[in-house]
Order: C-alpha cells, then sequence, then structure tokens
C-alpha cells in the first residue's frame, strides 16, 4: 500500500536553495551526529543495567551465603541473582535489536558475530560446568568454577570488543574485570560474591558514568 | 577561502542533514528509508528529492530490496559522499576560523 504524501514539495524547494549560515552548517553537522548516537546503542543503558544487575546480583548470593548458608536464604538468594542476570540480558537484547533496526552492513554483522562470541562463551561455560558436575565435583568447586569462567568469558569479550571498536573505557573495564576474577578465586567464596558486587558491578557503574562523560564532552 | 569553495550539492540545510547523519554511520553502513527519514524528522517526499540530488553527484546509493515480502531501500554514503562531506565540514571550519576577528 502506498501512502500519498500530499506534503511533498517540488524538487530543490526555494528554502533549500537559500545560502545556509556558516554557524547553521557546523550547528547542523552536530546536531546530527549526536541525533545519531542518541538512537543507536547506549552504553550509557548497558553499563547501568549490567552494573546494577551484579551490584544486586552478587550483593544477594553474598548475603545469602553468609547469613543463611545452605539455608532457604540460598536459594532465594540464587533466585534474586538469576533475575538480575535474565532481566539485564532481556534489557540488553531488546535495546540492541531496537537501536539497529533498519541499519545493516559492517557494524550489523560485527556485532552479530559479537553477540554470538557472547552466546559461545557461555555455552562452553555451561558445559564445562556440568562436566565437572558429572564428573564428581562438590559444590563449591562448581560454584568456584562456574563464578570464574563465567567472569573470564566477561572479561575476555570486553578486551575484545574494547580493542574491536577501539573503545579504551570498553577495553579498561574488560582487564578491571580480569583482575577482579584473579581476587574473587583468591579469596574463595562467599567473599568473592562480595567482591563482584562491589569490584565487578562497581566497575560496570563506573563505565557509565565514564560513558556518561564521554558523551557530554564529544 | 571563500564560501564559494563549499560543495554545493552539500551546502543546502537538508542535504546537509541528510549527509551528515549518513557520515555518523560506519563505514560500509547502510540504512534503511523509514529509519533515515525518523531521524531526519523529514517527509518522504523531500528525503526522497534530496537523496535522488545526492545520488546524482555519486555521494549516495539507494539499494532496494526485499525483507521478507515487504520492499525496503537501503540508503548508504558512498566512498566518495563521505570524502565530500570531510572535505566540507574541513572547509566550513576553516572558514570559520578565518571569520573569528
Amino acid at each position: 500500500m502506498t501512502k500519498s504524501l500530499p506534503d511533498q514539495p517540488t524538487p530543490d524547494a526555494p528554502e533549500d536553495d537559500e545560502p545556509l549560515d556558516l554557524r547553521a552548517g557546523l550547528a547542523i553537522v552536530d546536531a546530527q551526529r549526536r541525533a545519531v548516537r542518541n538512537a543507536t546503542v547506549d552504553d550509557r543503558l548497558l553499563f547501568a543495567v549490567w552494573g546494577a544487575a551484579w551490584v544486586v546480583g552478587y550483593g544477594a548470593r553474598w548475603w545469602g551465603a553468609t547469613q543463611d548458608p545452605g539455608g532457604p536464604g540460598e536459594g532465594v538468594a540464587a533466585a534474586v541473582f538469576g533475575v538480575c542476570v535474565v532481566t539485564a540480558l532481556v534489557v540488553t537484547l531488546v535495546h540492541v535489536l531496537r537501536a539497529t533496526r533498519g541499519v545493516r552492513g559492517v557494524s550489523r554483522s560485527t556485532g552479530a558475530m559479537y553477540g554470538w562470541a557472547w552466546c559461545l562463551g557461555f555455552a562452553a561455560q555451561g558445559t564445562i560446568v556440568g562436566g565437572l558436575a558429572r564428573a564428581g565435583a562438590d559444590d563449591v568447586v562448581i560454584t568456584t568454577a562456574a563464578n570464574g569462567i563465567a567472569l573470564l568469558v566477561v572479561g575476555l569479550l570486553y578486551l575484545a570488543g574494547g580493542a574491536l571498536w577501539q573503545e579504551k573505557p570498553l577495553y579498561a573495564l574488560g582487564a578491571w574485570i580480569l583482575v577482579m576474577t584473579v581476587v574473587t578465586s583468591l579469596v574463595g567464596l562467599p567473599a568473592g560474591h562480595l567482591v563482584m558486587a562491589a569490584g565487578g558491578g562497581g566497575g560496570l557503574l563506573v563505565g557509565a558514568l565514564v560513558a556518561t562523560w564521554r558523551r557530554r564532552t564529544a | 577561502m571563500t564560501e564559494a569553495e563549499l560543495d554545493p550539492v552539500i551546502h543546502s540545510a537538508s542535504r546537509l542533514r541528510v549527509v551528515a547523519t549518513l557520515a555518523a554511520l560506519g563505514v560500509g553502513d547502510s540504512i534503511a528509508f523509514p529509519r533515515l527519514q525518523k531521524l531526519l524528522g523529514m517527509t518522504a517526499g523531500n528525503l526522497s528529492t534530496h537523496l535522488r540530488r545526492l545520488e546524482q553527484a555519486g555521494y549516495v546509493t539507494q539499494t532496494k530490496t526485499h525483507e521478507g515480502r515487504t520492499p525496503a531501500t537501503y540508503v548508504e554514503l558512498t566512498t566518495a559522499g563521505r570524502h565530500a562531506f570531510e572535505r566540507y565540514t574541513q572547509t566550513l571550519t576553516a572558514l570559520l576560523k578565518g571569520a573569528q576577528p
């Protein structure tokens, strides 16, 4: 069905041939740059959502493991963690799909390949953890490995993303997550959950602030 | 340096907006016509007119395709268009610097 276009102007409508003021020209360029940036993937939102998910999710797991070890509180904490991660994942997918709608080409295929790298990384993580469980590993070993490998995937993919898009803050965040992963492994659980809540989640929230500052100064 | 050196194809408010928007996308990226229209807040007819002019200058390509059964048009800035836009903004900045008291 074709829509009628009653307000279609004649080619080269007079207002378009009027001489353009130089300053107005520069303002147009800046405004359109901002408009495109605001309509595409918003790193502030993604960092903030994941930062909040980690602070609340890992905070809950630390609380559950210290306040009610082995009790129902720990189960509730694990459920809170799951809800936080799934919510952040859904927000990310919906936002990225909406923001990239109608755009195709190099950045779309790069984004899709990067997105699949996350899926494959976590599929491998799940498989390794399943393998450990089948091999008879106890709960502490399974939780430690599940956490550590998941964080390794996150840290490495942030590093890769930072290198790919030449985003130094993302690269720095990847390195920071890996440092937190090492610290978590060294302190063990449940203290490791607190490290991930404060250090990992905190790092992501700092990432959101850096992204906000970069947009303001760009 | 004078204003006469500014590319007349780009030196119009509407076409500058179109080119600046397309240049803000990544190299090798194209955008669906309705999404571009939304980003620019222009009518379909007005946008088509300016795209045709930019296409004639070799600055823009329009690719017609199908998404499922729905026809879709994707717009992309050509390499020549990107260079022209870079030259335009450089000239504009230089002119403005020269205009400073």
